[in-house]
């Protein structure tokens, strides 16, 4: 913590490794086969395919939700396999998440919700009596206004739509000062106008302090737009990774099995040129 | 040939019946598909049903019911409210009070014992929190101590403690540390896991989780809770009397005992208030807690049936709406 102070530099982006990854859950269901990616320092990227293709496996890999049966993770310079205990609790805290359904403790303040970020850097009886640092209060605060939901931040987090949920999950995330966000459907939550403020908001988050992107996306108009890259993946492999701007028609059949129909995309009208 | 009877066809033969049994079939089964399920039979269902009329019946043969008192009932029963309430002894109203605020004082000690034993030990409890080593002796703790009606408790204690309300008040704590204990955990088991796993995500350890990640989302449950087993302490506590652990209860059963009818009317009539007061005021603080709203539950009650009643009467046929 007291680095990533002093060195701002530290705060930017990490790397992301997938050498073969392989997920196979408990009940024998293959989730992820043979994945081999590189995602660099301050890309966005976003990953699509049908449910059940893999997407949200591959994201809760990253931070050891999901543990790998084979292969390597590697974000930044800490491997994933086998870690537990104080060394994944230390790598969880670099990587912020945000969920499809916003995943708040509904029956607190928001503030509170935000400091959850926190919670890998605050000593165990400020964490039992909700004695948070003044520190850690600010920051919570400056990740509440970067989203621009501030206003809240004492209101109780059942009472805001969902779209100020996801915004307020998204400062969560940003307090903990992650090298990492993974965003896991972000938007399915959503109307199509509150999705386009919460990708504006991780697109920023990209741009300005250089955070790694990964974000699962069910729309395709929303990953062309919002994904510098774009990964696709079909029955737990990766059938495309390249430019979203170049990923036509063919691609996406490739992707989903079958052609595009209106459901595939989020605002209803054609994304294809 | 249509699709339809071609991909019968194809499930006829792969069947391996004879081509020619399946346009029948087909004629009786508009649409091609999986076979219709068969209606069920539930066997258990029916023995259950058959063996539970027998017990009831037999039941109703083996007591020795004497009809004749039961038709002497409304006229005795007459009788003795007569004697109990007009009038009642209102000269005895101070004592009522005051044994029933040791009923109520022995029921708020015993449940804050209770509240103060039980929290920590339903953590023991809950899953994910601690290995099943350790929950399940917990939980086996919360079933006994469930299973032993408060009574039975203060008569067990009686040879230590004595008759006293200190003793009542142990075995309110004892009792309400089994219901307290398992309302507890299942409340912490229960929560969204939407923010346990946000913490957990985060790099939160299990205690941390426990905290951020479950207990804002139990507390208003856990609060709830206590006032609830409050009510039916001030309950247990009167009836705790009875067998000599002071309060109204005692006061109730000597009084009985000489047939002081009046005075028994007095008792009952401070019990019955007093008691409907808390429950009125527990509900209310609960209300707030679980919905934010300060509604006493006897005026939620009546409003819901009013609101009931128009709605029938806006979707009545004929109505303008």
């Amino acid at each position: 913590m007291e680095r990533n102070r002093v060195n701002n530099a530290e705060r930017t982006g990490a790397s992301i490794r997938f050498n073969d990854v392989g997920v196979t859950y408990p009940n024998g269901y293959t989730g992820l086969r043979d994945v081999n990616l590189s995602i660099e320092p301050g890309e966005m990227v976003a990953i699509v395919g049908l449910s059940g293709a893999g997407k949200s496996t591959l994201i809760r890999a990253i931070n050891g939700l999901v543990p790998i049966t084979d292969g390597q993770i590697t974000v930044g310079d800490v491997e994933l396999r086998g870690l537990s205990g104080r060394r994944l609790r230390q790598l969880r805290s670099e990587v912020g998440m945000v969920f499809q359904s916003f995943n708040l403790a509904k029956r607190t303040s928001v503030i509170n919700n935000v400091l959850m970020g926190r919670l890998h850097h605050t000593a165990a009886w400020r964490t039992l009596l909700g004695a948070w640092s003044k520190d850690d209060v600010e920051l919570a605060m400056q990740a509440l206004e970067r989203v621009e939901i501030v206003q809240k931040a004492y209101a109780n987090a059942s009472e805001l739509s969902g779209g100020q949920q996801q915004r307020v999950a998204i400062a969560r995330a940003l307090a903990q000062k992650p090298r990492v966000i993974l965003a896991d459907e972000p938007t399915a939550s959503l109307d199509p106008p509150t999705s386009h403020v919460v990708m504006r908001d991780l697109q920023q988050i990209n741009a300005e302090l250089g955070i790694t992107v990964v974000v699962n996306l069910h729309f395709l108009d929303l990953a062309r737009r919002y994904g510098q890259r774009l990964i696709g993946l079909r029955g737990g492999e990766v059938v495309y990774d390249g430019p979203g701007s170049e990923a036509d028609e063919s691609v996406f059949e490739s992707i989903y099995g079958r052609s595009l129909t209106a459901e595939d995309v989020l605002d209803a009208r054609p994304v294809v040129p | 040939m249509t699709a339809q009877t071609r991909s019968a066809d194809r499930l006829a033969s792969g069947a391996g019946q004879p081509a020619g049994a399946d346009a029948d079939a087909n004629v009786k089964r508009a649409h091609a598909g999986p076979a219709r399920p068969r209606k069920p039979v539930r066997w258990l269902r029916a023995i259950v049903w058959i063996v539970s009329t027998i017990v009831v019946v037999a039941a109703f043969w083996s007591v020795d019911i004497s009809w004749q008192a039961l038709l002497d009932l409304p006229q005795k029963l007459t009788r003795y409210l007569g004697l109990m309430f007009l009038p009642p002894a209102w000269e005895a109203f101070p004592d009522a009070l005051s044994a029933t605020m040791l009923s109520v004082a022995m029921a708020w000690f015993g449940t804050m014992i209770g509240i103060i034993i039980s929290f920590p030990l339903s953590l023991l409890a809950a899953r994910g929190l601690m290995p099943a080593i350790v929950r399940w002796p917990v939980r086996g703790v919360f079933a006994v101590l469930r299973a032993v009606p408060e009574v039975v408790i203060a008569v067990l204690m009686l040879s230590v403690t004595g008759l006293t309300a200190f003793t009542g008040a142990l075995a309110i704590a004892l009792g309400s540390i089994g219901t307290l204990g398992k309302w507890g955990y299942e409340s912490f088991e229960s929560v969204d896991r939407g923010a346990i796993e946000a913490a957990t995500a985060a790099g939160a350890s299990r205690v941390q989780v426990m905290r951020w990640g479950v207990w804002p989302n139990a507390k208003p449950d856990v609060f709830a809770f206590w006032l609830y087993r409050f009510e039916i302490s001030v309950r247990a506590s009167a009836i705790l009397g009875l067998i000599g652990a002071g309060g109204i209860g005692k006061m109730l059963v000597d009084n009985i005992q000489f047939r002081v009818w009046d005075v028994v009317g007095m008792l009952m009539i401070v019990v019955i208030v007093v008691t409907m007061i808390i429950d009125q005021i527990s509900g209310l603080v609960r209300v707030r807690i679980i919905s934010g709203r300060w509604e006493l539950p006897i005026v939620s009650a009546l409003r819901r049936r009013s609101a009931g009643r128009a709605r029938r009467e806006a979707t009545a046929p004929g109505s303008t709406r």
